[in-house]
């Protein structure tokens, strides 16, 4: 089967908030849930990176292991989903979490955390596909409608992929091959090679497809 | 299948007994009467009813020194209770959903959480002291420990159900209100509305007889 | 933050970059082209990369000048891993963090230290204490019951440890609950029953947590002063409290046992309690570190009170003879009292503090602890 796994390309992204917004309104999140989002490392200064941030979909997930109530499970296509009727909202998978993906509602008598909610990978929950059910829960099952997520299909500049994680290694393999010839080709190292070969689109990732 | 019978039928039945129960018991205490009074009135009996009806709440200096916690606790309890009962935001949704078809003003996250607290707080010593004390324990028949018991088996399974995601523990907790409101007319918990008789028959007496009491 | 700079001055920089550009990378660059470049397996995790930073570099070997793009960059996410690096227009709580690798540590802790021998701990004092039961039994008062009795606990005072103790007791069950639940209660009521279970014990933790805090500030302003150390108390530590040696070691209204709970209960418990806090009210604006650190915290001195705490039910309950006396009842008999606090039991003697059995009956109403016979005729339990 697939492993679906997310790649953000940090020489490409352009901090748009696109995927953001595009998860926000396709899966229609909780108010101060964003299950996505854009963190812009060195903001002004040289080296401005961007990177788009949700669940990894980890093969190993943290947020799994410590769950106290077991509500995690990984799917055939390698989607680390949640069971809402099983969270108990106590937080630890956040703790866990390197990527902050999960996020906490303020729900409950108390206001203070819900249901844990988190980026599906656009692949629902444990209901029946497409049901209403699992839209109110989880979102969009668009896997199940043989589709991406959104967020990466609504990515301006390809940055954000999503998919197969040997089709994004190929993609980004000859990305990774383009760019680091170039680079070398004038000794410069990559972290610092911010002038680029004036030959227009000659060298880039998309000249070569 | 109980769920739907808790939900409906015994919701229904146990706020009929709690209505019915309480203004029976009141209509019966209202018809005992007052003895009638011949002597000549110092002052209006209405003023010192409402007086007391109020002053009585304020703890007196000898008998707060003699017992500091009871006070703290009780007030710390009752004051919980009734904010609990009538500002939770759950409630509140209760309340206008079945009773009143309005809602109002809930409390913040920190407001249910500190009076939550002091109810619980208060309660348990409140419970304790009866347990512990010698007079109170004497004087503490089986409906007591009934009444201080059922208030807080409800409030302990209205704080395990806050999370308000789980359809057995939510009935739980109505099904615990139910039965205290079944209960509450027949038993001490009656003090909530007859506290009012007492201290307006009391006050009115004393105001009577010229007695600031 | 930028000063403009001038076209020519710019124009000069390209140049000069242009120029230096080629000299340090030299002819190798070439060669480096064809025989293709070294990059790293973009199929696997992120994370996993970042783990793999973590192990120490080895000696001599220095990262590739042209080191992957990718990597290097998530490498210096992680090495500014306390603070948050980045900026987002997504405003909660650390989420300017792209990556959090405290969180693996915290999850190594929690499943393979925490959970397991957590659960050792607890289910072991529970054995020990079977076990200590069954070799050495209930302590017994040597000198037998008496007729005599002192009064050893106000009814403040049983009230406040009768309160901390239910509060306790809930707050162990549930907490045990959750540490525990999903390696021993989801085997057997499945996962539904136990997420309900689960939900109840965390909601019902919250609520009554503060109130441990509360009940503990009671507790310590009421013993404070008999639990302070004094002399004899080395004596008793020394000879195990009694365990080494036949003989009983003096003490006074406390030993140094009891003692030694109470500034346990005091010191641990109150890391508890101030990182319980920490961890129910997640609006505060803490980070994942802190809160974190807070379990952690919360996790090992709730367990440490876990354990002493059964002790301390086992030795004062079917542990000994005469022990429950004084907190059910606020007497306790004056023999136990004489074998087990007799500096105690001295003074009280010699303040004339003791009563008869009577007295204390008459003077406390029922006592539920009392021993049938010595309740006067014609009183029944009711």
């Amino acid at each position: 089967m697939a492993r679906m796994k997310f790649y953000c390309d940090a020489e490409r992204c352009i901090e748009c908030n696109g995927c953001v917004t595009a998860c926000k309104n396709e899966n229609e999140v909780p108010w101060g849930v964003n299950r996505r989002r854009v963190v812009t490392i060195k903001d002004g200064v040289p080296g401005e990176r961007s990177l788009s941030v949700a669940c990894m979909h980890c093969s190993d997930a943290p947020c799994a292991a410590v769950c106290p109530v077991d509500c995690f499970y990984t799917t055939d296509d390698g989607v680390v989903l949640h069971d809402k009727d099983i969270c108990i909202g106590c937080g630890y998978c956040f703790y866990a979490c390197p990527f902050g993906a999960p996020q906490f509602p303020a729900d409950g008598a108390f206001a203070t955390r819900g249901k844990m909610d988190k980026c599906t990978f656009c692949a629902g929950g444990p209901e029946a596909d497409n049901s209403a059910e699992e839209f109110r829960k989880y979102g969009s099952n668009r896997l199940a409608e043989g589709k991406l997520p959104l967020c990466a299909e609504m990515c301006s500049t390809k940055a954000l992929l999503a998919g197969d994680a040997d089709v994004l290694s190929e993609i980004y393999r000859k990305r990774i091959v383009n760019r680091a010839g170039r680079v070398l080709q004038r000794g410069v190292p990559y972290q610092n090679a911010t002038l680029r070969s004036p030959s227009g689109l000659k060298g880039k990732a998309s000249s070569l497809e | 299948m109980i769920g739907d019978f808790i939900d409906g039928p015994l919701w229904y039945f146990s706020a009929a007994v709690f209505l019915l129960g309480v203004i029976w018991r009141l209509i019966a205490i209202l018809r005992i009467g007052v003895t009638v009074d011949l002597s000549v009135a110092r002052s209006s009996g209405a003023g010192g009813a409402l007086r007391t009806l109020f002053s009585r709440s304020l703890p007196r200096r000898p008998v707060l020194t003699r017992g500091k916690l009871q006070f703290v606790a009780g007030y710390m309890f009752h004051l919980g209770l009734f904010a609990l009962l009538f500002l939770a935001q759950p409630h509140v949704e209760f309340i206008s959903r079945r009773i009143t078809g309005f809602g109002w003003t809930t409390l913040p996250h920190w407001g249910f959480m500190l009076v939550s607290e002091a109810a619980f707080a208060g309660l348990l010593l409140l419970l304790l002291y009866r347990l512990m004390h010698p007079v109170t324990r004497l004087i503490s028949r089986a409906g007591d420990y009934a009444a201080s018991l059922l208030v807080f088996l409800v409030m302990l399974s209205g704080c395990l159900a806050l999370a308000r995601a789980y359809e057995p523990l939510r009935l739980l907790h109505l099904l615990l209100a139910e039965l205290l409101l079944i209960y509450f007319p027949f038993s001490t918990l009656m003090h909530a509305f007859t506290f009012a008789v007492s201290r307006g028959y009391t006050g009115a007496g004393m105001a009577r007889k010229g007695v600031n009491a | 933050m930028y000063r403009p700079v001038s076209r020519t001055a710019s124009s000069l920089l390209l140049l000069l970059v242009v120029i230096l550009a080629p000299v340090p990378g030299g002819g190798a660059s070439a060669n480096n082209r064809e025989e293709g470049i070294q990059v790293p397996n973009p199929g696997t995790d992120l994370w996993r990369e970042v783990r793999k930073r973590q192990q120490p570099p080895l000696a001599g070997v220095k990262p590739p000048l042209n080191g992957a793009p990718g990597v290097d960059l998530w490498m210096e996410i992680e090495r500014s891993k306390l603070s948050p690096v980045g900026s987002t227009q997504v405003k909660s709580v650390d989420s300017g963090t792209l990556i959090n690798p405290f969180g693996d540590e915290w999850r190594r802790f929690r499943m393979e230290w925490l959970v397991p021998y957590g659960g050792y701990a607890v289910a072991g004092m529970f054995l020990l204490v079977v076990l200590f039961y069954l070799i050495r039994g209930r302590v017994p008062i040597h000198a037998g019951p008496s007729d005599k009795r002192l009064p050893r606990y106000t009814v403040y005072e049983r009230m406040i440890h009768w309160f901390i103790a239910a509060i306790f007791l809930f707050l162990a069950l549930t907490g045990l609950t959750m540490l525990l639940g999903r390696s021993l209660l989801i085997p057997l009521i499945g996962a539904e029953a136990f997420s309900l279970l689960a939900s109840a014990s965390k909601e019902g933790h919250n609520l009554f947590g503060p109130l441990f805090l509360l009940a503990l500030a009671l507790i310590f302003f009421r013993f404070v002063r008999r639990n302070i150390y004094q002399r004899g108390d080395l004596t008793w530590l020394l000879r195990g409290g009694g365990l080494i040696g036949s003989r009983h070691v003096p003490s006074n209204f406390f030993n140094m046992g009891e003692k030694s709970m109470f500034w346990m209960l005091v010191l641990v418990g109150g890391v508890t309690a101030v990182s319980g806090v920490i961890l129910v009210f997640p609006v505060l604006g803490q980070g994942r570190e802190i809160m974190a650190l807070s379990h952690v915290a919360h996790a090992i001195t709730a367990l440490t009170m876990i354990l002493v705490i059964i002790g301390h039910i086992y030795i004062g309950s079917v542990g000994m003879e005469g022990a429950i006396e004084g907190m059910t009842t606020g007497y306790c008999d004056l023999n136990w009292a004489r074998e087990h606090h007799d500096w105690w039991a001295e003074r009280c003697e010699n303040n004339g503090e003791v009563i008869t059995v009577e007295e204390a009956f008459e003077a406390e109403g029922f006592t539920p602890g009392a021993p049938k016979h010595h309740r006067p005729a014609g009183e029944t339990a009711e």
